[in-house]
């Protein structure tokens, strides 16, 4: 059986009808479609159908602009999200105390809140006991703490002991920076779970430990 | 200073190629290697000693007066549980002869406690003279009155009495291994070749006539010290037993500036070491990153590429610039270097960085590779520096050659073929192959004996570096100079004769090239043309030798573009011809590497062979190495169970600037 | 002021050509006529930053400044020289603030200014500096793509994405990436006439590139229109008829009659470029963009553009490993590509590389302004302000 879904839109375009065309695209989605294909499966026929329409004269110039501008309008209808939808996973995240650097923990908290994580950015010259105040607060389980210089790579074991003080061995410690990529060992020695480079690296161990424990916070 | 079995200059047997078809039964069985394996394991290599330099103060907040005023028993024990044998420490005459000819002799013995101190952690010193770090102002005497302490005849005169005095108290300690007199802060304030000759003749005699015997160098680096401020110090080194080699921040700024762990710059500190050799032992010095802008991971990649392109570019050991970093004010984001002191092994407060574990790691590793045992195989080619790197501007030669030459030593080193690094005036007997790379102009008499050369079996390959032909090039290249075709934005190659300089592949790609000889056919066979027929390779019989010539200068067009993104067709051309006249000559790769980025050193023994392996690329590498005879089994050179291998070919993987030594036996 | 003199003008005349060996020599043959020349000594020092020699650069042009503290192309050539050597930002900072003074409208005095501020982390300083620089000059494509970088900075590349795309429209490469596609070329004659167009659709369709190219859009839609009103399932017609519209901002109209062309014809490069560049410009279609794109990269894998095209919709899909081996792919075809330079810093920022980041940044800008020519400018304008 043919589709005649594309059709119906490319209708509801030239007849600069919008609430046709929705209708047709919500029709579309409760027939099974995803949003993520609705724009492969339905949008993108429906184009190719008004721009053939323009190229052998069926529908002027004016028509055509107009219908452009009805898909413009149902665009954000058939558009993948944008932002992943909500994870319900809530990454801390902070520069280790004494330490300021804050570029790389800035890009991986945007790359994260991207992908549809809770990221709790708890700044710059961060001080061991509030990444565990702020994880008993937030409930996040997933911590990741920055830090550039030897000196505040290697206090970064002070995270890992008030984690334990505080009764919160459950809590994933990543750690991230220069020294930590150089020396996968010190990572170790601090007591962290695992070593982040940078943003995808990032967004991979934080999948990964989200499978691992069938999502949630 | 230690030498390495079989050094640079000294008389090397040509090497016969081992018949593949009927390896020699050199090589004892693997039970030899497995007695080796468990003999008890050397904690440093006695051939290579590593180690620091220890600098005097450590924050910016502290005085001259306050040099060496902190007990050095914690760094050396760190540089002892890293099991270094060196140590470099710097004498203050500020410090020790406060006024005229009165010498504070509680310095004199604090210098001489640090040295036992060191001596009884098994590490020998370098003590240094007239050293300038810019903080400790160790040349800078309060009653100098701000003259030059170079040439002012009254504080030369002085400099002789201090170095008299200390060398005449610490001569009797086991612990000193040698004499360094200045460092390249220092000798860059020198203002002619004679002046600094004369300083050197004088400082020598001092310490002679106190100590006859131990060795005294001189702390620069006679490439980089030209560059800096004209003065050659290759006479004045001459004089020296032993020289330095290291890389500047502004020689790198000229050669390689780019990233410190991809591309020219991991290649920048063995050329610049292989230049240092001149008869004589090179001390790599001055090991480490320049500024504090690099991450920790950069400092430990660059670190570990530097001293494995010194082990295996036989330097007589190596010293990291400094042990701890010094303590600067604060300034975001980093601190950048104009003193080049400030970058060590571990923090300013003392906690080891990822480089001090490379080190350790360095240390260990060499200390299982046995250099008498095991011989660097001898270098059959070389890359030729010309004269005309010395002429003074207008004349661009000094400008572009170094240029030129660190590329030519890149591609010999892409194409795996063991390379030194001559001059123009050197002797040219021990070589097979000589690369003469973009060069502008030879002297008329090097054009007699690169002549000679080839008419008694030695290959030559020269670049075309512009401007007219010498004569002597018509019967030597067997072709017809017909004039420059000036720049080119695009390269093209076509290949007319396939197989003959190796798998060349036609290409155009988009490179430019300053100049292009136009030439005419002779009785050079023509192996590559332009994509109008224009010869852009040619190879001439020539006695009993080869003459190769490439119509561009391909070199310095690689190091005048973007050396970083060379298009991969011309990094393939040029590797492919290197590689293929020094297999034609006789003295091609010893180990078939399939990573072009991967140095290959192969040292022989008896009962096995080591070959070390440097990654150059900040990517990770899979190496596919193919012997000529069959490897029976592999082992890291540490220790661990025997790899069986039973085949020419094996893979091994690198991480990014990884190195890998391993041993091999063979079937 | 003396006129030039003889020497100096050979001098000169010998590096605009570009013959570096003996405009050097001519130079310090003028040198020794008057030593104290200040035009010989900023010849002198444009000549060896062409060689990347910077500091034979940063002396000649310091030499200049003493000689005369007015010279503003001594001061262009030893601020370029104190960058692209690196590692002397303060000494940069306080060349380009000296250069904005002595020639207030030179966008590239403020870009640069903007680029030595970020390498010494005064990045709000940095800002100002490209925003004067927009103010100067809104299509300076530069300043934007640094502007980019500093929002990546603070809010990640979501936000930094689109600066990047923006800044890359500004960039001509883009268009002339569309036209090599098609195999159009400047060969330095002027498009045709409409009217004189022969009525063939080969003479039509390559009229309406040369149109197109000389941005004449509306003459080329006519011919467009004439092409597919004879067979409205031309391809490569409707392709330059998408191309049109997105230089109209009409973005759908372009992905509709892309689309078309690609219905028709599965293999035509310029509507799949059309197709890309109309996703590109959707938020959310970064996925599209990519599929598209990659297509394109695997169809002209020599052409550098479409790998760059490829690593930005990467970028907004996160996928930043990949986006940097299409970059460095890019780079590797063509090392003087500004938009890939920048496109590899943003990786390499992602990734915690800021050494790497700023190399990048450093090159992209030494191949921006080695190709821009403003020596000259300044040269000519200073020796008649002295004569």
């Amino acid at each position: 059986m043919t589709d005649d879904r594309p059709a119906r839109l490319y209708q509801a375009f030239v007849s600069q009808d919008p609430a046709q065309a929705i209708a047709v695209i919500e029709k579309a989605r409760s027939a099974g479609i995803a949003q993520g294909q609705l724009f492969d499966q339905l949008f993108a026929p429906a184009m190719s159908l008004l721009g053939g329409a323009w190229a052998d004269g069926a529908i002027d110039e004016y028509t055509f602009t107009q219908a452009a501008v009805v898909a413009e309008q149902i665009t954000s209808f058939v558009t993948p999200p944008t932002t992943a939808q909500d994870t319900g996973v809530t990454v801390l995240l902070g520069t280790m105390h004494r330490d300021h650097h804050a570029i790389d923990k800035d890009i991986t908290a945007a790359a994260l809140k991207e992908a549809g994580h809770r990221v709790i950015d708890l700044g710059v010259d961060v001080r061991p006991a509030e990444f565990l105040e702020r994880a008993d607060e937030t409930g996040a389980r997933i911590v990741i703490v920055y830090a550039q210089l030897i000196g505040t790579a290697h206090s970064v074991s002070r995270v890992r002991e008030m984690f334990h003080a505080g009764g919160r061995d459950d809590l994933v410690l990543f750690v991230a920076g220069g020294p930590f990529s150089a020396d996968i060992s010190l990572a170790k020695q601090v007591g962290a779970n695992g070593v982040v480079r940078g943003a995808e690296s990032a967004l991979k161990l934080v999948a990964k430990i989200t499978a691992g424990r069938g999502g949630g916070t | 200073m230690p030498t390495r079995k079989g050094g640079p200059r000294q008389p090397r047997e040509r090497v016969a190629r081992p018949d593949t078809a009927t390896p020699p039964p050199r090589r004892a069985s693997t039970q030899a290697a497995a007695d080796v394996a468990q003999a008890k394991p050397a904690q440093r290599n006695q051939l290579f000693p590593a180690g620091a330099s220890l600098y005097p103060l450590d924050t910016e907040t502290q005085s001259p007066e306050d040099w060496y005023g902190r007990d050095p028993g914690e760094d050396l024990d760190e540089l002892a549980k890293a099991r270094c044998a060196l140590v470099r420490v710097f004498v203050s005459w500020r410090v020790i002869e406060p006024q005229v000819g009165q010498y504070a002799e509680e310095a004199i013995e604090r210098l001489a406690g640090i040295i036992e101190a060191a001596r009884s952690r098994k590490i020998q010193t370098v003590v240094c003279f007239f050293a300038d770090d810019r903080h400790s102002e160790l040349t800078d005497v309060t009653w100098g009155k701000r003259r030059d302490p170079r040439n002012d005849s009254y504080l030369v005169q002085r400099e002789a009495a201090l170095i008299q005095k200390v060398v005449g108290r610490l001569r009797k300690e086991a612990g000193v291994f040698a004499w360094q007199l200045g460092n390249e802060a220092f000798i860059a304030g020198f203002t002619s070749s004679d002046e600094l000759e004369t300083w050197v003749a004088t400082m020598r005699e001092a310490i002679r006539e106190v100590d006859p015997t131990r060795p005294i160098g001189l702390g620069a680096d006679a490439e980089t010290l030209f560059r800096s401020n004209g003065v050659d110090a290759r006479n004045a080194l001459e004089s020296c037993e032993f020289a330095v080699s290291h890389v500047t921040a502004a020689y790198r700024a000229y050669a390689a500036e780019g990233p410190l762990t991809s591309g020219p710059s991991t290649y920048l500190d063995s050329f610049l070491l292989r230049h240092a050799h001149r008869g004589r032992p090179v001390l790599l010095d001055d090991v480490g990153t320049l500024a504090l802008d690099m991450s920790a991971g950069e400092e430990a990649s660059y670190l570990r590429s530097v001293l494995w392109g010194g082990f295996i570019n036989r330097a007589g050991g190596a010293l990291v610039r400094r042990l701890r970093d010094m303590d600067t004010e604060r300034r975001e984001p980093y601190f950048i270097d104009p003193f080049e002191t400030l970058v060590g092994l571990m923090d300013a407060e003392g906690v080891a960085k990822p480089a001090y574990t490379e080190l350790n790691k360095f240390v260990r590793t060499v200390a299982r590779i046995d250099l008498k045992a095991h011989t660097l195989l001898a270098e059959r080619t070389a890359v030729l520096v010309p004269s005309e790197r010395y002429e003074p501007l207008p004349n661009l030669a000094g400008l572009y050659d170094p240029r030129s030459c660190l590329h030519a030593f890149i591609a010999t080193k892409n194409a795996h073929v063991p390379v030194a690094v001559i001059g123009e005036d050197d002797g040219f007997e021990e070589f097979q192959v000589l690369v003469v790379p973009s060069v502008f102009a030879l002297a008329d008499k090097t054009w007699e004996r690169l002549g000679t050369f080839v008419q008694s079996g030695g290959t030559l390959l020269l670049s075309y570096g512009g401007g007219d032909a010498h004569p002597a090039s018509r019967d030597l290249f067997g072709v017809e100079f017909l004039g420059d075709g000036g720049p080119r934005e695009e390269l093209s190659c076509r290949v007319a004769q396939p197989d003959v300089l190796g798998a060349l592949e036609s290409f155009d790609a988009r490179f430019e090239v300053p100049n292009f000889a136009l030439l005419s056919g002779g009785t050079a066979t023509i192996v590559a043309t332009d994509a109008q027929g224009s010869p852009l390779l040619t190879v001439n019989q020539v006695g009993q030798g080869r003459a190769v010539y490439i119509a561009v200068p391909l070199e310095r067009a690689i190091a005048q573009g973007d050396p970083w993104a060379t298009p991969a067709p011309i990094r393939h051309l040029i590797r492919e011809v290197y590689g293929a006249v020094a297999r034609a000559a006789g003295c091609g790769a010893p180990v078939e590497c399939s990573a072009a980025e991967v140095e290959v050193a192969l040292f022989q023994g008896e009962a096995d062979d080591v070959v070390v392996l440097l990654n150059h690329s900040d990517a990770k590498e899979e190496a596919v190495l193919t012997l000529e005879r069959r490897v029976a089994s592999i082992s890291d050179v540490r220790g661990g169970t025997p790899v069986a291998v039973g085949s020419n070919t094996f893979t091994v993987g690198l991480e990014p600037n990884g190195a890998s030594a391993l041993r091999l036996t063979y079937a | 002021m003396s006129p030039r003199s003889r020497q100096v003008l050979l001098a000169e005349g010998l590096a605009r050509q570009g013959h570096v060996a003996p405009a050097v020599e001519a130079c310090y043959e003028a040198l020794r006529l008057d030593e104290s020349d200040p035009l010989v000594h900023v010849l002198l020092s444009d000549l060896f930053l062409a060689g990347d020699f910077y500091d034979e650069a940063i002396e000649a042009a310091s030499t200049a400044i003493e000689l005369d503290p007015d010279c503003a192309p001594a001061f262009l050539s030893l601020g370029l020289a104190y960058d692209r050597r690196g590692g002397m930002w303060d000494q940069s900072i306080l060349v380009w603030h000296e250069l904005a003074e002595v020639a207030p409208d030179l966008v590239t005095a403020h870009v640069q200014l903007g680029e030595a501020f970020a390498a010494a982390a005064f990045e709000e300083e940095a800002i100002e500096a490209w925003r004067a620089a927009l103010g100067l000059n809104a299509h300076e494509a530069r300043a934007m793509y640094n502007l980019a970088v500093a929002a990546l900075k603070k809010e990640g590349m979501a936000t930094a994405l689109p600066g990047f795309r923006r800044a890359g429209e500004l960039d001509p490469s883009q268009d002339d990436f569309f036209f090599a596609l098609a195999g159009v070329y400047d060969d330095g004659a002027a498009a045709p006439d409409p009217i004189d167009v022969a009525p063939d659709r080969d003479s039509r369709l390559g009229a309406a590139f040369a149109l197109a190219f000389e941005e004449d859009y509306f003459s080329a839609v006519d011919l467009i229109r004439l092409i597919l009103d004879e067979n409205a399932s031309d391809a490569e017609a409707l392709a330059l008829a998408g191309y049109l519209y997105l230089k109209q901002d009409s973005v759908n109209e372009a992905m509709a009659v892309a689309l078309r062309a690609l219905a028709i014809s599965t293999k035509t490069p310029t509507a799949v470029y059309v197709l890309g560049a109309a996703f590109a410009k959707r938020p959310g279609l970064n996925r599209n963009a990519a599929r598209v794109f990659g297509a394109l990269a695997k169809a002209v894998p020599n052409q550098a553009m479409p790998h760059v095209l490829l690593a930005e919709s990467l970028l907004g899909l996160q996928r930043f490993g990949q986006a940097k081996q299409a970059y460095l792919r890019a780079v590797e075809l063509d090392p003087t590509f500004v938009r890939a330079r920048f496109g590899l810093a943003a990786v390499f920022l992602t990734e915690g590389e800021y050494a790497r980041a700023h190399h990048e940044i450093r090159r992209a800008a030494y191949h921006d302004t080695r190709r821009q020519g403003l020596f000259w400018r300044l040269y000519d304008d200073y020796a008649q302000g002295r004569e």
